[in-house]
């Protein structure tokens, strides 16, 4: 051990003068954390390795690794096996698989913040800076988010572009080259210049009448491209007819993802991440610990919510509907609930019908979250500078 | 802006101070007085509420009666400022063990000024953890962390140091490091508060103490005041112990001093504030009664024999 005085220090022999004015800069009774204290709190979520493995593999890693084995098999096997991308594959991870990993995550991660100061000793300290305990507790959420926020964007990015550059152009199984993209007036003018292959190989519940026999395999292939069928007036009204029944199957499968919905999926994606990072922060934080807050949003989430989100209790409708995950499932995109109905896919937090059973309005739903937001920030942060440290 | 600072002779100042826990008072009505600029130490058994004293002192937890400055800023409402100048280990020094000890300073430097990240490198030079700075906290031994402990101590440039068991774990070089860095940080003007059971480090490293029982603080002040009134052991080596008991006992000394035979002589047991003239009348009256004196050394009390002594631990067993 040396005797190198430290820097800024006084010399030995001269009394240490007393509140110089370098600490004039020194706000640290501010609420406000700084930039060095956010920063420093990046760093250590960082470098939590293992915390930081599990984000990123749940996040980038299975989505990635999902659509990569599609692209693959794509690639070696285009007939046996779709192509990787389209609306279909985006409403599956988007509307089921992201929201639902990104919220653990997300918990994990604002969990860990609320909770390790405290359980590894160093939230004394800390306190024994001199710091405002307000302003350690609101340094945690930037910080958090800075980790959450960009890594679900990431794995989300790549979902899109996936669903987009890879979307399937053609049905394979029936052999007709049906273009993408369609709205469903251009879908009903391809159909009727396409009357004979529509009528034969389109799904359609109702009466084919005698004079379209589809005899023999289809002429078509995905390879080719097919002409122009000319074909009575009552064909093509027939295949417009099935053409306007499968629109909605049409889109499912063969449209790529619109970018308005990307972008608004997007955005509540991120959004139920970053209210999920607050909640488990804030009860973390109030609770002093990390395993318990885990199980109780977990719990949460995937039973209360749903179990809520099922029944209508006559009166205690605005209990159910102060439930943060039931508020969420009220703000999914219009496009997303398709995913819902999904077999499999659970269709964000409130799960399959939540929104229905329960109505209720935009803005209720954004103030409910709001309300979570701000009740458990306050929770947190009075814990935080009330806490024995 | 800081609250201007106010000219106090005392680091720490606290009267009446008073923190229960249900039914136990662990801190009860302390009135404690640390000069600055010197080495104090804080001293007391196991369970006495020296450390929730810090405690109380460094905001951690509330106080439920009584008042106390630190540097002259009273706490908790100039907290901000107190702690500014301030640097304290409290119960063993934990720290993110995930992260370098450079990594936890530089934590612990965003905090405070920000002419404290400037500071990281410094302190780790002058802890001795420089050439472990950028290893993991989890791959260090006890003493690795009580040294980065104190090295986050003067992370701020503190004027006053509030050391808990600063040299628990430590080994005897360690303590020995522990004791100079002491030492020099008093040398630079700065107060340091030391709580600790190794009492004879608290003797050669403070000039002053407090004896904290069962949350009050019994005696407290200078060493050399708090020892002057204690008896000195005078240890006598000679050729017929029982005769120089029987002289001693026969002359005027006899009524004032107590001897009692040992293997090899005698040892007597001087009043306290006894002056070097008996120990030389006592040499005396043995040359004359003929008795060979091979060593006559007073032993003074120290400070671990003074603290069995005034602690109530002591004759209460509980």
């Amino acid at each position: 051990m040396t005797t190198v005085p430290a820097a800024g220090a006084s010399t030995p022999g001269q009394p240490v003068q007393a509140a110089p004015a370098r600490h004039s800069r020194d706000r640290r009774s501010s609420p406000i954390p700084t930039i060095g204290m956010i920063a420093t709190r990046i760093m250590e979520l960082r470098r939590r390795r293992g915390l930081m493995i599990a984000v990123v593999i749940v996040n980038i890693g299975l989505p990635a690794l999902f659509l990569l084995i599609r692209l693959l098999l794509h690639a070696f096997a285009p007939r046996t096996n779709p192509p990787a991308g389209g609306q279909l594959i985006f409403l599956v991870l988007a509307a089921g698989f992201l929201p639902t990993f990104g919220f653990i995550t997300a918990i994990m991660v604002g969990c860990t913040a609320g909770s390790r100061d405290l359980t590894e000793g160093m939230f004394r300290h800390l306190v024994v800076t001199g710091r405002s305990r307000l302003a350690l507790y609101l340094a945690r959420i930037p910080a958090g988010l800075a980790i959450v926020v960009p890594l679900l964007a990431i794995g989300y990015t790549i979902v899109c572009a996936v669903s987009v550059l890879a979307a399937p152009t053609f049905i394979d199984d029936s052999n007709v080259n049906i273009p993408p993209g369609l709205s469903r007036a251009g879908f009903e003018n391809w159909a009727a210049s396409h009357a004979e292959p529509v009528i034969c190989s389109l799904p359609y519940n109702g009466h084919i009448p005698g004079n379209a026999a589809c005899a023999g395999p289809p002429r078509w292939s995905k390879s080719a491209i097919t002409p122009a069928q000319p074909a009575p007036a009552n064909l093509e009204a027939l295949a417009v007819k099935i053409a306007s029944q499968d629109y909605r199957g049409y889109i499912s499968t063969l449209r790529r993802p619109p970018i308005s919905l990307m972008i608004k999926a997007g955005l509540w994606i991120e959004l139920q991440v970053t209210v999920e990072f607050v909640l488990g922060l804030g009860l973390a934080s109030l609770m002093g610990q990390r395993t318990g807050p885990v199980i109780l949003l977990i719990v949460l989430q995937f039973i209360l919510t749903p179990i809520l989100s099922a029944l209508v209790i006559p009166h205690l409708q605005d209990l159910q509907r102060s439930v943060v995950g039931l508020a969420m499932a009220h703000l999914e995109p219009s496009g997303l609930p398709v995913a819902s109905a999904l077999p499999g896919v659970t269709g964000g937090v409130g799960g399959p019908g939540a929104a229905q059973s329960l109505p209720e309005s935009a803005t209720q739903a954004v103030c409910v979250i709001i309300a979570w937001l701000a009740g458990w920030t306050i929770l947190g942060a009075w814990r935080t500078m009330t806490r024995d440290a | 802006m800081l609250p201007p600072h106010r000219e106090s002779r005392w680091a720490v100042e606290t009267h009446g101070l008073t923190k229960r826990f249900g039914a136990n008072t662990a801190v009860n009505g302390v009135e404690l007085l640390v000069p600055r600029g010197s080495a104090f130490g804080y001293l007391g058994p196991n369970g006495a509420g020296k450390t929730t004293l810090i405690r109380l002192l460094l905001g951690l937890t509330r106080a439920d009666a009584g008042t106390m400055s630190l540097l002259g800023y009273p706490v908790p409402r100039h907290r901000d400022a107190a702690l500014a100048r301030t640097g304290a280990i409290v119960d063993e020094p934990r720290f993110h063990g995930h992260l370098t000890g450079r990594q936890n300073l530089r934590l612990l430097a965003a905090a405070r000024e920000p002419a404290a990240r400037d500071r990281v490198g410094p302190v780790l030079e002058r802890a001795g953890l420089a050439h472990r700075a950028d290893d993991r906290v989890s791959t260090y031994s006890m003493g690795m962390r009580q040294r980065l402990g104190i090295a986050a101590c003067l992370l701020g440039d503190p004027q006053l140091l509030i050391l808990d068991e600063p040299m628990n774990g430590l080994d005897p070089a360690g303590i020995a490091e522990i004791r100079g860095m002491i030492l020099s940080l008093v040398a630079e003007g700065r107060t340091v508060m030391l709580s600790s059971h190794l009492l004879d480090e608290v003797e050669r490293t403070c000039d002053a103490v407090a004896i904290v029982d069962r949350g009050s603080i019994i005696r407290q002040g200078p060493i050399s005041e708090l020892l002057a009134g204690m008896p000195v052991a005078l240890v006598v080596e000679c050729s017929e112990p029982g005769r120089a008991r029987a002289l001693l006992a026969g002359t005027a000394l006899g009524a004032s001093i107590q001897a009692t035979p040992t293997a090899l002589g005698l040892e007597i047991t001087l009043p306290g504030g006894t002056g070097r003239h008996v120990i030389a009348e006592i040499s005396r009256i043995l040359a004359a009664g003929e008795i060979s004196v091979y060593r006559l050394q007073p032993v003074k009390t120290s400070l671990e024999s003074w603290f069995l002594q005034v602690t109530s631990r002591l004759e209460d067993p509980e």
